[in-house]
């Protein structure tokens, strides 16, 4: 079987299998429609211009909910002992990890839109004239923190910690992604010009690179025992 | 090296160490000129430095080390990324607290999300993750594993960081000695400076060797345990 192959079948198989349990989706995606509520609940609009800070708020709401689901990457397969086949099925360990990350990007970025469209509704926000820019920053910095929490989610799923150890491992690298992609994301909203948003998309790019390099690179590393 | 001299020789450097720290407090509360603009508070930055030029070497070798263990699995390795981590998070908690204290009086805030201040904040909660992972594996070699990715991913992400926060806002006093122009301080400064780069390294690279050799008796003790279990 060729790379491609061998990723697409850890991909299909992954997406299968949430296909069908609908376990993680589920959590994601009711997390952020309900995270929506309470922030709205949280933010003084006599004060605050929901437009204002909802950019961030998209974000925090990708990366929490995002970590709920993603910290259980492993968690079903670790349960039947399935991933110890994975593991020794012929599939190079860094397909593996390409497979997983873009299963969990799938999902991820099903999400992110959908938490877009639901802060747009609960914000009254516009979308801009560029709205396929705005896809491809969800994408980008998706990717990203899909990546580097994949890699941590193998990491803290084999510690006795589980996965409250994994905002604690991710949190801190993920400054660039919620820099680059909350400016994308607000200056898009406000109808800014494409030039103010190639930069910051450039780093999310780069931010996305490394983190699936890193995770390709490190990852038989932490499931060989 | 021998356990007993390497030891011996963490006492010696740590030692040196601490009398370099005390030369470095003499020559910064009697000594060397008060900086014009800042004023006497400009005197923390002797001691604020060089401790973020170790923690940052420190990290450099924790990254280091965890790579060519993960590529060799020499137990040595390991051993000398973890001493480097433990040395590294003295310094930047160091760091952390020296840097406040003189920001209250030149900036008038202890905090501020300024990049250098965000950057080795977050390098103490990537340490602190270090040895939360180390701590909470029961399976030792897996630990160690998992604590160098935990290692290298970080090192890799912190130029990453440290772009995104430099061009994100920044108030920071530039750089005065590493930067293509030559350093920008009086000779009695750079010497002070000097001083307390040269003390600070001391004190990492004694404690580091005297906790190396510690690290090494321990791991020893707990093989011949298991031997006779």
């Amino acid at each position: 079987m060729s790379y491609v192959r061998q990723v697409y079948a850890i991909v299909w198989k992954d997406l299968l299998l949430e296909l069908r349990t609908k376990e993680r989706i589920a959590a994601m995606g009711a997390f952020a429609v309900l995270a929506g509520v309470l922030f709205n609940y949280a933010t003084d609009q006599t004060i605050v211009r929901p437009q204002d800070v909802a950019a961030g708020l998209i974000w925090m709401t990708l990366v929490f909910g995002g970590l709920l689901g993603i910290g259980r990457t492993f968690h079903l397969e670790a349960q039947d002992g399935a991933f110890q086949g994975v593991l020794t099925s012929p599939a190079p360990k860094d397909a593996v990890f390409l497979g997983k990350t873009l299963a969990n990007f799938v999902l991820l970025f099903i999400v992110s839109l959908l938490v877009v469209g639901v802060f747009m509704l609960f914000f009254r926000l516009e979308l801009g004239s560029n709205p396929g820019m705005l896809v491809l920053t969800l994408a980008l910095g998706s990717l990203g923190f899909v990546a580097l929490g994949t890699l941590f989610a193998a990491v803290s799923s084999g510690t006795h910690m589980g996965e409250t150890l994994l905002p604690i491992l991710v949190f801190p690298l993920l400054v660039p992604m919620i820099i680059y992609g909350v400016t994308a994301t607000s200056r898009l909203f406000a109808d800014r010009p494409l030039a103010e948003i190639s930069g910051n998309l450039r780093m999310l790019g780069a931010f996305a690179v490394l983190g699936v390099a890193a995770g390709s690179l490190l990852f038989r590393y932490v499931v060989e025992d | 090296m021998p356990i007993h001299k390497l030891r011996r020789w963490g006492v010696v450097l740590a030692s040196l160490g601490v009398l370099g720290t005390l030369v470095l407090h003499a020559l910064v509360f009697f000594w060397v000129p008060t900086e014009a603009s800042q004023g006497i508070i400009q005197r923390i930055f002797y001691i604020h430095v060089p401790a973020a030029i170790v923690a940052f070497l420190a990290f450099g070798i924790v990254a280091v080390s965890g790579a060519l263990y993960l590529w060799l699995g020499d137990e040595r390795l390991d051993q000398a990324a973890l001493c480097a981590a433990e040395g590294g998070m003295v310094f930047t908690t160091a760091v952390l607290l020296t840097g406040p204290l003189w920001g209250k009086i030149a900036w008038g805030t202890y905090w501020t999300w300024e990049p250098r201040l965000t950057l080795t904040l977050l390098l103490w909660f990537i340490y602190l993750g270090y040895f939360l992972v180390r701590a909470s594996t029961e399976n030792p070699e897996r630990g160690k594993r998992f604590s160098a990715v935990v290692g290298i991913v970080g090192a890799l992400d912190i130029p990453l960081i440290h772009v995104s926060v430099l061009w994100f806002r920044s108030m920071h006093p530039g750089p005065v000695v590493f930067k293509t122009s030559g350093p920008s301080l009086a000779a009695p400064m750079s010497v002070t400076l000097g001083v307390g780069f040269l003390s600070m390294l001391l004190v990492f690279l004694g404690v580091f060797a005297f906790r190396y050799a510690l690290e090494t008796a321990r791991r020893a003790a707990e093989l011949r345990a298991r031997a006779n279990a």
